[in-house]
């Protein structure tokens, strides 16, 4: 038996009025613990989800449960959601100490207590000492720990991230993405973390549910999400991808534009219409100059990374990018057949 | 760059003719010679005694209080909806009532009090309220601007959602984010609200009834009589105004600590956080 889910959406809805935005029938259980990132193109409904959860946005359709409470028509206060908004939203007349000790003020917890599960809590997050500071007085990453603290202060049931690395310098958001982790997992809080960057999901999250146009395209593992994309928006979302339409010559046998590709045996008819996936990292420079699905190749744009570099090759009649720490030019390209994958055409 | 000489004579351009006052008020004669000559205070003595100074003086005060009161009560829920809205009409209204107070002169807005107020349906033409009124409508955009300018600035509707997701109730977001986060500028609306108040002549000289004239208005008689008593009574709204204004600071302070002290109970169906768990698990 799996342990009631901290979070849970059963065909929630909503849409703005008039438009078709919004979010659409999503399905989606979060357990204690666990880190699940929404990750979508910008406009796609991942903060209406947020929302939706949190109570700001009424559900029009479907259910919310949070600790197996039906909160679905529940106000926002009630809903005892731990938020960390993407501009962090400190409130700037108080103290970092005093910040992250408001939950408790309202809930009436005596100012003692308070001060002291505060000094607690700025403890966790590395904000020892800082607790006389007003919120201008912080760096950006000082700033995004009192937001936490006090979104975790309460003990909320559940955790919701919008966007909260997004305002970071790179360096620094590294460091706090596995900051988030720890402390997500020390208070062993259900998470839903909203992001529109690949790395950050893909590296933080036990799930990634990838969402477009208001809807769930998939919910899984990030390695299965990259490795089994459900289909090319996902595939190209989450990663870099070589997308190839091409027509089955016969079992195991496409003719795309590249050329003819050798692929794992597929069971489609001769004539059928295929997409192909195939990942830049898994393409190869070619020594020979014939074999299975060997290529010759031109590189049209090179950009280096420093342990690797991408390139761009024109083969046949299309477009390949890949991905390798091979350095000297590039004549030929090989496709290994199994890394060739077969998504559905729309 | 400016060159600094620049920046000093327009400062001395700005200060002497308050510094002169200031001197001519202090003076004993002061008859076609640059500087008044010997030194006496008998002019402030005369303006205090002078009983319809001393009225003048207290309508001027009353009539900044009550337009300072008036502006915060009326003014930071009418804010607060400004901020809050999204329909175009409204922003669009408010952006000319914004505008109204500089494009509008204050002598049209009395005729159009004259011609109102003097109506057998709506007689009230001299009565200190009706001045108080017309000077809300001179303060209030004033007032507005400075406070929505700052609602935008710190982003108070996040702060908003934020205190609510927290557990925070509707009064409470009110006393314990919306008025401290705003206090500066509710400060700073009221001292501009203060000083218009207390220095407005125009409208003030058409709408006040005899006995409620404000400070302005009785001054412009002074200067049919001696020069150092016109100048003492000058100094003397010099001083009103920056009473005013302090004020008006003051109150606003007041206003803005009231929040954290004010007692609003718990939020009853949240109950107390400690009930929630063991509070030493965050260590």
């Amino acid at each position: 038996m799996n342990p009631t889910p901290a979070v849970r959406l059963d065909g929630a809805s909503f849409a703005y009025p008039g438009g078709k935005a919004g979010v659409f029938d999503i399905s989606l259980d979060i357990a204690p613990g666990e880190l699940v990132a929404c990750i979508g193109p910008s406009g796609c409904g991942k903060t209406t989800l947020l929302k939706v959860i949190a109570g700001f946005l009424p559900c029009a359709a479907g259910s919310v449960h949070l600790g197996g409470e039906d909160v679905t028509t529940t106000s926002v206060r009630a809903r005892q959601c731990g938020i960390v908004f993407q501009s962090y939203a400190l409130f700037p007349h108080m103290r970092v100490w005093e910040n992250i000790a408001y939950p408790l003020r309202v809930r009436a917890v005596a100012p003692a207590e308070r001060r002291r599960r505060a000094d607690a809590m700025m403890e966790m997050v590395g904000l020892a000492g800082f607790g006389e500071r007003l919120p201008a007085e912080l760096s950006g990453g000082q700033q995004q720990r009192v937001a936490l603290a006090r979104a975790l202060v309460f003990e909320p049931r559940a955790l919701l991230l919008d966007e909260p690395l997004s305002a970071l310098d790179a360096a620094t958001r590294v460091a706090m993405r596995d900051e988030i982790r720890r402390i997500q997992k020390r208070q062993n809080i259900a998470a839903l973390l909203i992001t529109h960057d690949q790395d950050e999901a893909l590296s933080l999250a036990d799930r990634i549910a990838v969402l477009r146009d208001g809807r769930l395209v998939q919910v899984a593992r990030p390695t299965e999400i990259y490795d089994r994309p459900a289909d090319a928006f996902v595939a190209a979302f989450v990663g870099r991808a070589n997308l190839i339409d091409g027509r089955v010559v016969a079992d195991g046998m496409v003719d795309t534009p590249l050329g003819r590709i050798a692929t794992p045996p597929h069971g489609q008819p001769a004539g059928a219409q295929v997409r192909l996936l195939v990942r830049p990292e898994k393409l190869r420079p070619a020594d020979a100059t014939t074999g299975e699905n060997v290529f010759m190749a031109t590189i049209l744009r090179n950009r280096f990374y420093g342990a690797s570099r991408e390139v761009e090759l024109a083969v046949g009649q299309g477009v390949l990018v890949m991905e390798t720490a091979v350095r000297d030019g590039i004549i030929r390209v090989h496709i290994p057949r199994d890394a060739v994958q077969f998504l559905p055409l729309t | 760059m400016i060159p600094r000489w620049i920046t000093w004579a327009y400062l001395l351009y700005l200060a002497a003719p308050i510094a002169l006052l200031f001197t001519g008020s202090f003076g004993e004669l002061w008859l076609n010679t640059l500087l008044p000559t010997g030194f006496t205070g008998k002019w402030y003595r005369e303006v205090a005694a002078d009983p319809s100074f001393r009225r003048a003086f207290s309508a001027s005060l009353f009539v900044a209080a009550m337009t300072s009161a008036a502006c915060i009560l009326a003014g930071l829920p009418l804010a607060y909806a400004v901020f809050h809205t999204r329909d175009r009409r409204i922003r669009a209204v408010v952006r000319v009532l914004y505008q109204l107070p500089v494009a509008l002169p204050a002598l049209v807005l009395a005729f159009g009090f004259i011609l109102v107020f003097s109506s057998d349906t709506l007689p009230w033409l001299g009565s200190i309220w009706l001045l108080i009124a017309g000077h809300v409508v001179i303060g209030l955009p004033y007032f507005l601007q400075t406070v929505v300018a700052d609602m935008q600035r710190l982003g108070l509707g996040v702060l908003e959602e934020a205190a609510e997701s927290l557990g925070s109730s509707a009064p409470q977001r009110f006393f314990h984010i919306v008025l401290p986060a705003l206090r500066h500028s509710i400060l700073s609306g009221l001292i501009i609200v203060a000083a218009l108040s207390a220095g407005e002549f125009q409208f003030s000289n058409l709408v006040a009834g005899f006995l409620n004239r404000t400070y302005p208005v009785v001054l412009l008689q002074a200067f049919y009589g001696a020069t150092g008593f016109a100048c003492a009574a000058t100094v003397i709204l010099l001083a009103l105004a920056l009473a005013a204004s302090v004020t008006g600071a003051l109150g606003a302070r007041g206003a803005a600590r009231l929040g954290p002290a004010a007692r609003l109970g718990p939020a009853s169906r949240l109950g107390p956080a400690s009930r929630l768990g063991p509070a030493g698990r965050a260590r």
